[in-house]
């Protein structure tokens, strides 16, 4: 157009409505391709773009390029952060949640609850029996019947396997642990399993699961489960159970009322003994020093009472009588009847009492 | 010029990715896959996972197999014990797809479900079979020489592991558990009964234990406690006489002047007794309380006078 324009300098050729119209119209056209144009490489940008992921702290990844894992074995497993993979249906990432604990209960062996009922600790009113459709319990190794319960937590260690070979994995972990909780149940006497040896039959579920996890290589690491085992909830049994343990109770009462009763007769008798033979021995101690002292004091009035026998006795008698006459609460002094006859004296005993010498 | 390159690539991408979806199929690592030619299964097995080249349907046609381990559970049934128990008993079965060929044309579609339609049969038959030969105490008892639970999941897995052999379903059992253990609802009342008095049986022991052990405790203290008093009194009367005995030695001294001794003793036992509370009645003849009578005229008193 240019050129023509060049070559015949005259006045431009008058342009007519419809070739107006046509050059608007591919005016039109030609930028709309290139707003189309910028829309598909916009489009694929965004389409290469969708390939970056993250993944989060608590899991692993897998890029599959065409169903298969990039990189060999455990190499395959991405961690934590930004990581780039090929859309699809080039490539698929794969999410595994591998650090956070797993927690999987028993289904079998526990009365049918709500989850409702179990958020409010209530539970639903017991049958007359226990209908095995309805109603989860265990067969214990003697032949009674609990209900148990128990939960596991664990790990997943073998990522790979525990996606990529089992089409539900948490499933038959549950399965493992129904499985273990049967098997322990059954060599397990109800009062064991129930109080005597909760920590043993805890364990035996333990190992089974251990033993079973290594047999079907699950992938997975367990902490020892938490086992709960009660008693049938239907009367008369659950009262019966009941009256054990309060029989139990009321023995343990008893025997440490007996063993109380033990302790202080004992702490008594000793004490009494050792009373005693202190007694014997303070008692040995003055007989001793009382016959050692008059044994002295006898040698030291000998020779004065050898040298005038009726002397030193007068001089005694005097001295004791006047110690004894100052000492005597009361004296009564009685003169002789003027006609020699004897007088008679009445006593009044049972007086008041008489009040201790003041000294 | 620019342009057209650009558009040049886009095309070339878009058709890439056409041809990936027509002529391209992956199996993911979770899968297997057969393909059909015209409706006949190829010979090829695809077992691991890659991207395959195929031709577009209708030419062929991929069927997508699982090859994970299904979890397979069957129904909680009676079963009879050789001595008389209906035991009800349910069991999980871990399985999977290993032969594709041979499964794929076996069950419509190579549907998982299909098989377990089949398996369960299976199951229930070995069930039935390895049950009834096992009494109850194989299943339960506090003996572990006597149980036999994973001898018993272990015939079941060998039953149903030959009976699925014989029949080229392709398909493997890798393993086998028993799930639950039950008894009917008549039996439970049953055992309830049972259970009952055997709690009152214990209820019973317990009390009499508890009397018995008590009443032990008691007289083994009383017993205990006298024979410690009485050893007591036999050293204390051990002491004393050990006193007396050297108390004896003393009295030698006595016999210098048994007399006298006496006379001293006497003394000290008037003084002692008389020390408290003591009321004495004297007449005036006790010395010295004879001095208070009327003198009598002393002679010797008279010649002194008289000089």
């Amino acid at each position: 157009m240019s050129e023509h324009d060049h070559k015949h300098p005259v006045a431009p050729a008058p342009v007519t409505p419809e070739e107006a119209g046509s050059q608007a119209l591919s005016h039109a056209l030609g930028s709309s391709f290139v707003i189309v144009r910028v829309l598909m490489i916009g489009l694929v940008i965004v389409f290469l773009g969708s390939g970056f992921f993250t993944v989060g702290p608590q899991e692993q990844a897998i890029v599959l390029r065409f169903g298969r894992p990039v990189g060999e074995g455990n190499k395959a497993l991405l961690g934590p952060g930004f990581h780039f993979a090929l859309p699809a249906p080039v490539d698929e990432v794969v999410r595994i949640p591998i650090t956070q604990m797993q927690t999987v209960t028993s289904s079998v062996g526990w009365y049918a609850t709500t989850p409702e009922m179990e958020a409010t600790k209530s539970e639903p009113p017991p049958g007359p029996s226990l209908n095995p459709a309805i109603d989860g319990y265990l067969i214990t190794g003697d032949a009674n019947i609990v209900h148990a319960r128990a939960t596991l937590r664990y790990r997943v260690t073998d990522p790979i396997r525990y996606q990529f070979d089992f089409a539900n994995a948490p499933s038959l972990v549950g399965n493992a642990l129904n499985e273990a909780l049967v098997y322990a149940a059954g060599q397990y006497s109800v009062d064991d399993a129930l109080t005597r040896d909760v920590t043993g039959f805890r364990d035996k579920i333990y190992n089974r699961l251990l033993r079973l996890i290594d047999q079907q290589q699950l992938g997975i690491a367990i902490d020892p489960p938490t086992v709960q085992v009660i008693p049938p909830r239907q009367e008369p049994v659950k009262t019966a159970f009941a009256r054990v343990l309060d029989a139990s109770i009321q023995r343990d009462k008893q025997l440490n009322e007996a063993r109380r009763y033990e302790s202080d007769l004992l702490t008594t008798a000793r004490a009494d003994a050792a009373s005693i033979t202190n007694s014997a021995a303070a008692d040995r101690t003055r007989m001793v020093r009382f016959v050692a002292a008059e044994a002295k004091r006898f040698s030291d009035l000998l020779p004065q009472y050898e040298k005038n026998p009726e002397m030193w006795y007068r001089l005694q008698q005097t001295e004791v009588l006047r110690r004894v006459f100052t000492n005597a609460q009361e004296k009564i002094f009685v003169s002789s009847r003027a006609d020699g006859k004897p007088r008679e004296l009445r006593v009044q005993l049972s007086r008041e009492p008489q009040k201790p010498s003041q000294k | 010029m620019k342009r057209n390159w650009l558009t040049f690539i886009t095309g070339l991408l878009l058709l890439l990715i056409f041809g990936l979806l027509l002529f391209v199929f992956q199996v993911r690592k979770s899968e297997m896959a057969v393909v059909t030619t015209f409706g006949k299964p190829n010979a090829r097995q695809y077992t691991e996972p890659d991207a395959y080249f195929r031709w577009p349907w209708p030419i062929q046609k991929v069927h997508k197999l699982d090859q994970r381990i299904q979890n397979f559970e069957d129904r909680f049934e009676e079963v009879l014990t050789p001595d008389g128990y209906n035991l009800l008993a349910n069991v999980y079965v871990g399985w999977r797809i290993s032969d594709p060929k041979l499964f794929f044309p076996k069950f419509a579609g190579g549907s998982v479900a299909e098989a377990e339609k089949v398996l369960e049969s299976i199951v229930r038959s070995a069930k039935n079979e390895i049950v009834g030969k096992h009494p109850f105490a194989d299943f339960i008892s506090t003996n572990e020489k006597e149980l036999k639970f994973a001898q018993i999941e272990e015939e079941m897995l060998k039953k149903v592991q030959s009976q699925i052999a014989a029949n080229n379903y392709g398909v493997e059992i890798k393993f086998l558990g028993i799930k639950r253990l039950g008894l009917p609802e008549a039996v439970t009342q049953a055992v309830f009964d049972r259970m009952k008095s055997e709690r009152q049986v214990l209820v019973s022991r317990i009390e009499n234990e508890g009397r018995e052990q008590a009443s032990n405790i008691r007289s083994a203290a009383e017993s205990e406690a006298s024979k410690t008093v009485a050893e007591a009194e036999a050293v204390a009367n051990g002491i004393r006489g050990e006193g007396e005995a050297e108390a004896a030695k003393s009295f030698a001294v006595f016999q210098q002047n048994p007399d006298f001794a006496n006379m001293i003793l006497k003394f000290n036992a008037l003084e002692q007794t008389l020390k408290e509370k003591s009321t004495i009645i004297l007449d005036q003849n006790t010395s010295p309380l004879d001095l208070l009578k009327a003198p009598e005229p002393s002679r010797k008193t008279q010649s002194t006078n008289t000089k």
